[in-house]
């Protein structure tokens, strides 16, 4: 019983990573590109919204519909200001400037929020669970691993019955016959940066509410993205949610092996996929 | 008898070398010159240059972009530690023989990660460094998170230990800096420079691209390894936080990105910068971050040669120069 209840915390763990990792799967898929400052994103907008909460007044779910639309701003401008000057063949332009913009915003964060782990009042939501068994749901988790398991839903019928979907597709697969037939590369990876950040606004949200933010959280999340991403295959949204249920797993079990072993349980698992499957689990070989 | 002969050495590089040469023989000599606290800035800075430099190779040359070098700098720091202090080898010997940690490790390493793209290989780095703190953290041979000190260092006199640093500075610089220089001069070095401006069409030439970028990760896996293993002798202490610190990879990026990549100019140029920024302005730590972070930016975004690539467009005058260039010999009649 341990051990499924360490699985069913591990599932419910793996939603809020699949928030993270989705805009990562989206942007390396579209744009072949890590946005290094993705965690940094979910932080900068979980401290917004901590904020807001405490001097607007604003609920958990009134936090959430306005990090949502900052969140898309702030993807479209990064993408528009920034990333659309490094999109390339070389890797290195937009590592390296991402990189740097990281360290700058952390430390920005700092400045602004001190180092203080903050969390976002979710008015006793995150108290509530219910039962199944000896087995104990929280509610706010279910909730979180409900919505993740929709917008995953929603961004891959996006991405593969709409017109808009369509010309990411034809953006990601040839850029230059892409724009040969109408589409505007920059306009495109505008558009999928904002919905990547701006699915970070959910992530943002949900963060804040069931554990705590501090600015120097980011990295760790950047890095839990990217291993739900790896374990379930490049490029493939649904592979990129399995991925996040697996790597919550690992973390859950570790944990509860030896509190000291969770996260790197994680890390393990994800050279192990590396070593065995380097083409992700769900991803045939091309 | 041939009209043409290749020239390598300029003016300039002569020179360069002279003042190299003095330099190392001015650091081995520090004990005997220098206070305490100038030696500890001369093995600090030759630290920077060493894991910059490695960096550079990696990056600039390579084309395998790494954001995980603090993996090398705490795995071959922790192997000196444990050689010297659990196991009583000479610290100095100790050094050495640490070297081969992150020789044995960037093999694996490089063998699992390869498999990712570009961008995906550095975040891949990042995971590994982070795992091995975990490791470091947990294992109690280790001291766990509490860490370790190197208490066998009372067993030498101050001076004796001066002269060491001293030694070790120098031998750093010497093998990372002298190392690259040769590296790049000889044959290697072609296929390296191919390799930096169009991998595709050098393999086409001949150039075994993927055996080649494992060589050079393992070798910059060893030459980042010293440079953590004499910072940490120097510092006596080490803990899993301080021995994989990220902020390694971050001095790497910023001291090759601002100097200018792909050159060993830029690195000491960019060493300087940092290590006199980080001098002057690191009391105001977060805002003093804040810049560094956005000169990366700027320089990756708008300066892609950084500082030496700016100056190299003015005066032409390489201190390391490596580029062959055809000389007509006189006295021929064309």
């Amino acid at each position: 019983m341990h051990w499924i209840d360490g699985i069913v915390q591990g599932v419910l763990l793996g939603g809020l990573y699949a928030q993270y990792a989705l805009g990562m799967a989206l942007m390396f898929g579209v744009m072949k590109i890590v946005n290094v400052t993705h965690g940094d994103l979910v932080v900068l907008l979980a401290l917004i919204g901590i904020s807001l909460a405490n001097f607007a007044g604003l609920g958990p779910w009134a936090v959430l519909a306005t990090l949502v639309p900052i969140g898309a701003a702030l993807g479209w401008l990064l993408q528009r200001a920034l990333l659309n000057r490094v999109v390339g063949n070389d890797p290195l332009p937009s590592l390296i400037a991402t990189f740097g913009l990281s360290i700058a915003l952390q430390n920005a964060m700092l400045v602004i929020w001190s180092a203080d782990t903050r969390s976002l009042s979710g008015g006793g939501i995150q108290q509530a669970s219910i039962s199944l068994g000896p087995i104990f749901i929280g509610v706010l988790p279910l909730i979180v691993l409900i919505c993740a398991t929709l917008l995953t839903g929603g961004l891959d019928l996006t991405m593969r019955r709409t017109r808009f979907g369509r010309s990411l597709r034809a953006a990601s697969a040839d850029v230059e016959a892409a724009a040969m037939v109408g589409v505007n590369p920059r306009n495109v990876y505008a558009a999928a940066t904002a919905i990547a950040v701006g699915i970070l606004g959910f992530a943002a949200t949900f963060q804040a509410m069931r554990s705590t933010v501090a600015p120097a959280d980011g990295p760790f999340q950047l890095i839990y993205a990217f291993e739900a991403v790896i374990i379930g295959g490049l490029g493939s949204i649904w592979g990129a949610f399995a991925g996040a249920m697996i790597l919550g797993i690992s973390q859950a079990i570790g944990f509860r092996i030896s509190p000291g072993f969770g996260i790197l349980a994680g890390h393990l698992v994800f050279l192990a996929v590396l070593a065995i499957r380097p083409q992700g689990i769900f991803q045939r070989k091309s | 008898m041939s009209k043409y002969r290749v020239a390598r050495m300029t003016l300039s590089g002569q020179l360069a070398l002279v003042l190299f040469t003095a330099a190392l023989v001015g650091i081995c000599a520090m004990p005997w010159w220098a206070s305490q606290g100038l030696i500890r800035d001369v093995v600090t800075l030759a630290c920077y240059i060493a894991v910059a430099q490695m960096w550079n190779m990696l990056a600039g040359y390579g084309g395998v972009v790494s954001v995980g070098q603090q993996a090398f700098v705490g795995v071959a720091a922790y192997a000196m530690f444990v050689l010297a202090q659990t196991f009583g080898v000479n610290p100095f010997l100790a050094v050495f023989l640490s070297l081969i940690a992150p020789a044995i490790l960037a093999v694996p390493i490089y063998g699992l990660l390869h498999r990712l793209e570009g961008a995906y290989f550095a975040i891949g780095t990042w995971v590994v460094a982070e795992a091995l703190r975990l490791v470091a953290t947990n294992m109690s041979m280790l001291n766990g998170g509490a860490g370790m000190s190197l208490r066998v260092m009372t067993q030498f006199s101050a001076h004796e230990r001066a002269v060491a640093s001293s030694l070790l500075a120098a031998a750093l610089l010497l093998v990372t800096l002298g190392g690259s220089y040769l590296l790049l001069r000889s044959r290697y070095g072609i296929a390296l420079t191919a390799m930096r401006d169009n991998p595709v069409a050098a393999a086409s030439q001949g150039v075994d691209v993927g055996r080649l970028r494992l060589l050079i990760f393992i070798a910059t896996a060893v030459g980042t390894g010293f440079a953590g293993a004499v910072y940490f002798m120097a510092q006596l202490r080490i803990t899993p936080p301080s021995a994989f610190d990220a902020s390694w990879a971050n001095l790497a990026i910023f001291i090759v990105m601002v100097g200018g990549i792909g050159s060993l100019e830029g690195v000491i140029i960019g060493a300087v910068i940092y290590f006199f920024a980080d001098r002057w302005f690191g009391e105001y730590g977060a805002s003093y971050l804040i810049v560094l972070g956005l000169l990366t930016l700027v320089c990756a975004l708008y300066f892609r040669g950084g500082i030496w690539g700016l100056w190299s467009k003015w005066v032409e005058a390489p201190w390391f120069p490596t580029r062959r260039r055809l000389i007509r010999l006189d006295g021929d009649k064309a």
